[in-house]
This record gives C-alpha cells, sequence and structure tokens, in this order.
C-alpha cells in the first residue's frame, strides 16, 4: 500500500514538473530562435523586398511587437493550447503537427520494435557460452551499430535495394498513384481498418527501407545492453539460489535472469523512442519521409517560428510523457523500486 | 519476397498517369504568395496567365483575347478578355473575376511590390474587358502579364480568402484540377471543361523528395517518369545527361533565365577600389569553371541579361585575363610582397557554390598566387540572404531568376538605387543586394529602359551593363537552364518560353515508339 503511495507521489512529481520543463523549454527555443541569424520575412518575401513590404508583412505576424510582448503572447498561445500559424502559409501548427507526427510514431514504433527483436535475440543469443564466437560475433554486433554513420548506411540501402534492385521505392511514404487512406494518419493502421489492401501494400514497401535502417542503427543498442544486464544478472545471488535448488540453466536464465535483465533494456527502449520522434532526421532526409523531424528541419531553414517552437514544445511533451510512463512500468514491474 | 516487391512495382508501371518528382516542398498554392520555382511550375499546371511569351518574344494571348491596347501616354492598357473561359467550380471568368484575382494579389501578394510599383489601379471596363491604369509607362509590363503569380482565381472559391491566403486549394482556370495536395504530393486531374486544348495524359502525380540521390534513384529505378532538374547536384545532373546521350533517358532542356554571379562589396576598402574589384573579375576563368563544376552544363555568362530577353546576347564582361588582372592589383599596391586578401562567401546548402569557390580559389592560386589569395567562408543561404543587405560580405556567389521573363526584372533589383551618393548606393536594390554600387546617369538610365521599345530600348539596356561592367560590383558567372528527364516510355517533355515544363502536354508513348 505504501509503495504504491510512493508511486503515485513520484508520479504526480513528475507530472507536476513538466509543465516547467516544458515552459523552460520553450522559452529556449523562442529566444535560440531570435538570436538566430535570419529573418523569416525575408525567407518570405525574399531579401529583395522593399523596405515598406517588409516592414508591413512584421507588423501583420507580430514581429514588430517587442521581444517581451512576442514572448508573452507566445506563452498565452501556449497556455491556451495554441501554438500558432506557420509564418509561411498561415497553417495552424497544430494541423501541421498533426499531419507528420504520425508518420514520425509510425516509423519509430516499427523501428524500434524490428531493432528489439533483432537486438535482443543477438544479444541473448549468446548467453549460453560467454566469451564464445556467438557472444563474440554479437558484442561485434553491437559495436559495429554504433559505429556506422546512420546517413552512410541509409544512403547505401537505399542505392542497393532501391536503386540497384528496385525492390523497393526510393523515398516518400506512399505510392504516388495510390490515394492515402483516410483516419488517423498511420497509413497502416486506416489501411486495414479500411480494407484498403493495395494501400497497405504499398505503405509498407514505403516503410520497409527506413524502418529497417533504423532497426538495424538501433538494434546494438538493444544487443549490449541486454548481454551486459543479462551478465550481472547471471552473477547474482538469487540465481545461484536457483541454480542450487536444482533448476536446469535454460529454466534459470528465463525464469530468473531475463525479466530482471529486461528491466533497463525497457528504460532504454522507451527513451529511444522518444527521441527517435524527433530524432531520425537523417533517416527521414535520406527517405523523404513526410515526418516532424524533416518538418522540423524545414521550419528552421525557413526560420519559421512558431512551427519549430511548436515542434519542439511537442516533443519534449512526448519525451516526458514517455520517459514517465516507463518509470511507472519498471516500478510496476520491479518490486525493487524505491521513490 | 519477390511477390510482395513486384506486387509494388506493378502499381506506377500499369498507371496512365504520370509521376513528376522534384525537390522541395510546396508550402503554399496562392499566386498572391508562391514564389519558388517548384510552386510556380505548378502553378502553371492549374491556372492560365493573360498571355504567354511566343518564341520570338512577343505576346501570345492565353486568357486574353488578343494583344493589350496601349494609350499614347502609355498609361492606360486595356486588355481584353476571353468569353469561354471557366473556373474549376464551374463559375464564369470575366473580367470582374480578373480584377478581383489582381486586386487581391496588390492588396496581399507577398511580391505585390513587383506590380504596385506600375500598377495605380484594376478596373473593369466591359464585361469582358479589363483595364489597367499604370503609375508610369512600362515597357515591362508586358512581360508581367505573362507572369503566373497574376493568374486569376474563382471570386467565388476565395469569397473568404479576399485578405488571406489560401495555401492548401487553388480554383481557377488551368488544364488541370487540383483533387489532392500536401506539401510533399499533389495529385492533379485533366479539367473537362478547359477551354483549350485537353491534356495529353489522364493525370498527373507530383511528388517531392528530399535530397538529390532520392530524386535520381527514383528516375534510375523507374519508380518516377520525369525528373525536374532543381536541386539535383552536378554530378547526378551529368550521369543523367549522359544516359539521356546514350538514350536511355530524354533529356529537355528550357530557357535559361537563372544567372549565377558574384557580388563584390564596394562601399568599403579594399574592394571599394574599383580597379581591385576589376581585377577580381578577370582572374575568373569562367569556362574551365563551367566545365570544371557543371561539366559544361551550366553556359558561362558575360551579361546580367539572358541572352533569350531583349538586351540580352551581348557579353560586355572582360574574359579571364591574369595578366591584366595583375596589373591592376600593381597598380593598386599589391603584388610587390602584398597580397590582396578576399573573403569569399559561398552559400553553404547549394553545392554549385561551393564547388565554384574552390575552383575559383585554384585558379587565383595558379595565376596570382603572389597578388591575389581567396578565403573561403561558406554561410547558410537564409543567413546569406538576411546579413546581404547589411554589407556583411566582401565577395558572395548568388543566383537569380527574374520574376517574370524582362530585362527589367534582372536589372533592377540589382542596380536600381533611390539615394545615391556618387558611386555608393545608400538606399535601395542596389544595397539590399549587397553590392552598394552605384553609377551617375544610372539609375536614370533604368528608367528609361521601361519606358522605350524595340532598338531604342535595347540601346539603353546595353549602355547599363557598359556602366556595371566598370563599375564591377557583379560578376556574371554561368547561366543555368531548367532541365528535365523522362523515361522513355514518356515523349520528350516540352518548356514553355517563361521556363515551366509543358506538364499538359507529357504524354506516354506506346511500347512500339518506346522501342524506336
Amino acid at each position: 500500500m505504501g509503495r504504491a503511495r510512493d508511486l503515485i507521489r513520484y508520479s504526480a512529481t513528475r507530472l507536476g514538473l513538466a509543465p516547467l520543463m516544458l515552459w523552460l523549454i520553450a522559452t529556449l527555443v523562442f529566444l535560440l530562435l531570435r538570436v538566430a541569424p535570419g529573418d523569416p520575412v525575408d525567407a518570405v518575401l525574399g531579401s529583395r523586398a522593399p523596405a515598406a513590404a517588409k516592414a508591413a508583412m512584421r507588423a501583420r505576424l507580430g514581429l514588430d511587437q517587442s521581444l517581451l510582448d512576442q514572448y508573452l503572447s507566445y506563452l498565452n498561445g501556449l497556455i491556451h493550447g495554441d501554438l500558432g500559424q506557420a509564418l509561411l502559409n498561415q497553417e495552424p501548427v497544430s494541423k501541421i503537427i498533426g499531419n507528420t507526427l504520425p508518420a514520425s510514431l509510425e516509423l519509430s514504433v516499427i523501428a524500434l520494435i524490428a531493432a528489439a527483436i533483432i537486438g535482443l535475440s543477438i544479444g541473448f543469443s549468446g548467453i549460453a557460452r560467454p566469451e564464445g564466437a556467438v557472444d563474440f560475433s554479437g558484442r561485434l554486433y553491437g559495436l559495429g551499430t554504433y559505429a556506422l554513420p546512420p546517413f552512410w548506411v541509409a544512403m547505401m540501402v537505399q542505392l542497393i535495394f532501391a536503386v540497384s534492385l528496385g525492390w523497393f521505392p526510393v523515398g516518400g511514404r506512399f505510392p504516388p498513384s495510390l490515394l492515402p487512406p483516410e483516419g488517423s494518419g498511420f497509413f497502416l493502421f486506416d489501411s486495414i481498418v479500411s480494407g484498403n489492401w493495395p494501400a497497405l501494400v504499398g505503405s509498407i514497401r514505403h516503410l520497409v527501407l527506413p524502418a529497417a535502417t533504423l532497426a538495424l542503427l538501433l538494434s546494438g543498442t538493444f544487443t549490449t545492453a541486454l548481454r551486459l544486464n543479462l551478465r550481472r544478472t547471471l552473477r547474482g545471488d538469487y540465481v545461484e539460489a536457483a541454480r542450487s535448488r536444482g533448476l536446469s540453466e535454460r529454466q534459470v536464465i528465463v525464469h530468473h535472469a531475463l525479466p530482471n535483465a529486461l528491466l533497463p533494456v525497457l528504460t532504454i527502449a522507451g527513451i529511444t523512442v522518444a527521441s527517435l520522434i524527433g530524432g531520425a532526421l537523417l533517416i527521414e532526409v535520406t527517405f523523404s519521409w513526410p515526418g516532424i523531424a524533416l518538418r522540423l528541419q524545414e521550419a528552421i531553414n525557413q526560420r519559421d517560428y512558431p512551427v519549430v517552437q511548436g515542434i519542439v514544445v511537442v516533443i519534449a511533451a512526448l519525451v516526458v510523457l514517455v520517459s514517465v510512463a516507463v518509470d511507472l512500468l519498471v516500478a510496476a514491474l520491479d518490486p525493487r523500486v524505491r521513490y | 519476397m519477390a511477390a510482395f516487391t513486384q506486387s509494388g512495382c506493378q502499381v506506377s508501371s500499369t498507371s496512365q498517369r504520370i509521376t513528376v518528382a522534384s525537390a522541395g516542398s510546396i508550402s503554399s498554392l496562392d499566386p498572391a504568395q508562391v514564389s519558388t520555382v517548384h510552386s510556380l511550375q505548378l502553378l502553371s499546371a492549374i491556372g492560365d496567365p493573360l498571355y504567354s511569351l511566343n518564341k520570338d518574344g512577343s505576346l501570345q494571348p492565353r486568357l486574353a483575347a488578343s494583344e493589350p491596347t496601349i494609350s499614347a501616354d502609355g498609361r492606360l492598357v486595356t486588355i481584353p478578355l476571353r468569353t469561354d473561359v471557366r473556373f474549376h467550380d464551374g463559375t464564369r471568368f470575366d473580367a470582374k473575376a480578373m480584377a478581383f484575382s489582381l486586386r487581391r494579389f496588390l492588396r496581399i501578394g507577398t511580391l505585390s511590390y513587383v506590380v504596385g510599383d506600375r500598377i495605380k489601379a484594376v478596373e473593369v471596363e466591359a464585361p469582358h474587358v479589363l483595364r489597367l491604369e499604370l503609375n508610369r509607362r512600362s515597357t515591362s509590363l508586358e512581360g508581367l502579364l505573362t507572369s503566373i503569380n497574376l493568374t486569376p482565381l474563382s471570386p467565388r472559391a476565395y469569397a473568404k480568402h479576399k485578405d488571406s491566403f489560401l495555401h492548401d486549394n487553388f480554383v481557377g482556370t488551368g488544364p488541370y484540377r487540383l483533387t489532392k495536395f500536401n506539401e510533399k504530393q499533389q495529385r492533379l486531374e485533366p479539367f473537362e471543361q478547359y477551354w483549350g486544348d485537353p491534356p495529353k495524359n489522364p493525370g498527373l502525380d507530383l511528388i517531392s523528395l528530399s535530397n538529390s540521390t532520392a530524386l535520381f534513384g527514383a528516375l534510375r529505378s523507374g519508380e518516377v517518369d520525369v525528373l525536374l532538374s532543381a536541386s539535383i547536384d552536378e554530378d547526378q545532373r551529368h550521369a543523367l545527361n549522359q544516359q539521356a546521350k546514350r538514350g536511355d533517358l530524354h533529356e529537355s532542356v528550357g530557357p535559361a533565365m537563372e544567372i549565377g554571379y558574384i557580388t563584390l562589396l564596394s562601399n568599403t576598402a579594399p574592394l571599394s577600389d574599383q580597379r581591385l574589384r576589376q581585377a577580381i573579375a578577370l582572374s575568373l576563368d569562367r569556362d574551365e569553371v563551367s566545365e570544371r563544376v557543371s561539366y559544361g552544363l551550366r553556359r558561362p555568362l558575360r551579361a546580367l541579361i539572358p541572352p533569350s530577353l531583349p538586351g540580352g546576347g551581348v557579353a560586355p564582361w572582360p574574359k579571364h585575363n591574369p595578366k591584366e588582372a595583375k596589373t591592376l592589383l600593381r597598380q593598386s599596391g599589391y603584388c610587390q610582397g602584398s597580397q590582396l586578401e578576399v573573403p569569399l562567401t559561398f552559400r553553404s546548402n547549394v553545392p554549385a557554390d561551393k564547388l565554384l569557390a574552390l575552383t575559383w580559389q585554384a585558379q587565383v592560386q595558379r595565376d596570382l598566387a603572389d597578388c591575389m589569395v581567396l578565403k573561403l567562408d561558406g554561410v547558410e543561404s537564409t543567413t546569406v540572404y538576411r546579413q546581404l543587405g547589411e554589407g556583411a560580405f566582401k565577395a558572395v556567389i548568388l543566383d537569380w531568376l527574374g520574376s517574370y521573363p524582362d530585362p527589367e526584372a534582372y536589372l533592377n533589383p540589382l542596380l536600381s538605387c533611390s539615394n545615391a551618393e556618387g558611386h555608393v548606393c545608400l538606399d535601395g536594390e542596389a544595397a539590399i543586394s549587397g553590392s552598394f554600387w552605384s553609377a551617375p546617369g544610372l539609375q536614370t538610365a533604368l528608367q528609361d529602359s521601361d519606358s522605350v521599345r524595340g532598338a531604342p530600348r535595347v540601346a539603353v539596356l546595353n549602355t547599363i551593363e557598359e556602366l556595371t561592367v566598370n563599375g564591377a560590383a557583379y560578376i556574371p558567372v554561368w547561366l543555368e537552364s531548367p532541365r528535365s528527364w523522362s523515361q522513355r516510355s514518356v515523349k520528350p517533355p516540352q518548356y514553355n518560353r517563361s521556363g515551366f515544363l509543358r506538364l499538359a502536354e507529357l504524354e506516354r508513348v506506346s511500347h512500339q515508339q518506346e522501342g524506336n
């Protein structure tokens, strides 16, 4: 009972601190964008527009107000759930995020699942004979995927499987000749729900290369994490106790060591998926995947302040939510965790 | 696995629709707002201009019924309009609709200053006759009337957007209707009630891929039918050019309208010395740059006006002459143990700029090592544009594509100056463009060039170019033509005189024709 109360108090504290963290991030992004060289009015009108035209646009966009007024207006909007409008085309930022976030989430989740399956399988496979050939290969694999530059891997995958072999599309998220399924923005889900099989096949074909690349790059993290944690837990007293009770090595590993070794991996997975939402930029750029990271990059280039601010705040909020959720899950699964 | 990958491939290969790929996303489709080549290309398929240009540069009526009538003082322009045109929403096109669109553009258009300087009022003279009242006589107005930015919009569809942009929809008069729009992908269907020739294809899918390798790969793998050249790296452009020469692809080239040039900061030392600027201009070997950087695909340019426009086709800028450059540098006190150091800025996100900078640096090292050195500095383009008018760059590599096909769209943005002291421009386009250079008589000549026609205009334009050559605040480098490549299963694409691909004329060929 006391533990449950502690858990609730901890969750409330974490969630209570989230607005403070989001405020700090929002303020930092607001200030950094303003001190960065480049002017959104130039991005919209071009540098050669007359001063009068620039001034008129600056007034229309509220950029003629003092920095403090702009900041207060921005915070006021944020508090009321209004992320503002894109400077370039006046499209609501929430709509832009709504259009691009599902693409990134779909890619991240699929890649993470694939990475976990590959990485954990390789990490687990060497445990029967530590320092043996399989274990050594697993270590090498883990290190190798760390060391590979993501853009190089992505381009190689693209050149081999899309350009040379022509098995998969070079880029994009959906075949141009088909109409994407309407609904949640998660094309796999929407295609299945609507029974639109050509759309499902098209979506999967476009997803394979970026997801496989991302999975390959991430899987090493899981391999290394599982291997290290499994080796540590296998040295634990409770494992020795299990062995002394006459359990087979397989039972010891599967029922005693593995569940404990997987707990830190769960935390890693949570942090990874949170960071992937905004951090898969190189993959999104290489495969022209219309996700939130690619949109963020475009917005930064265009100095579209509201879009950058909105995307960063939403990503930060997601990171906070996912990390709290992972903490709670770990706490629920591991009775040793105290808060 | 094989069945899965093959089934996907069949989707595109069996469709009669045509997929056109290019780089960059389209953030808005509102003609009052669009300015990128990519967006304008799309607009040219779903909208119509009042006029287009013939091969000889004369006006060809499109939505206009005949050539404009201009009053004796040049301030009243009357444009008769076609009577058989409908908008995509079924409403009729007339002078009221055209006036609605022009007034809206003047009111909210992000490029309205280009028009507003000339057009004082837009009036409806008769149901199908439009009258423009100008602030001054303007020869370049005719070129401006070919601009796709001035395409008419349905007053009914834009009733709620009279004073605001409508970025994700378009209701105009063009040969295609827009049926699906997002920033990365657009779907076009033929407009059944189009007044002109119907499109030769059953529809188009326009897609944006985010990098050059993806675009190149998509064409190579057959995933797209047509590829537009904007943002394709030089090596890949060359590779596609070679493939086209071998007959594996079709290559089409449009009129060269984009100029690449270098701006020199003329109002501060050391480049306030005209001889030094001239020496720098003489140090550039354009032929070598063209060959090394672009494999000859960007033609060397020694003028500010593209050759296809009035006053173009001349080459007043001097050729590469290191000997003469050394003489000028010596006269200014360099080469005798003293080296002129020129910081050269290039846009770090434009690969061709970096290659140009490196090649030129090597030329200077080879020819003028004891007199001059180029120090390279890459800066992201948004920052370059922001700081250009602040005089932040001694020498910077840039490019320019006029908003409409007229010499004024090239000369004014670089040379116009509203407040000059001697050879220094304090206010105006020359300051904004980073040279801060002007010359006595230059502004008058610019105004004169927009008020005369024919041979007298060409003479004035030549005078302007000669003044600019002497000033040496700008160094034209090369000329770029829009290019596109298509699969052999599609007829070779054609460009119009404004540099847009004629999307409505894209057509698949039968297998028999393809084999031939």
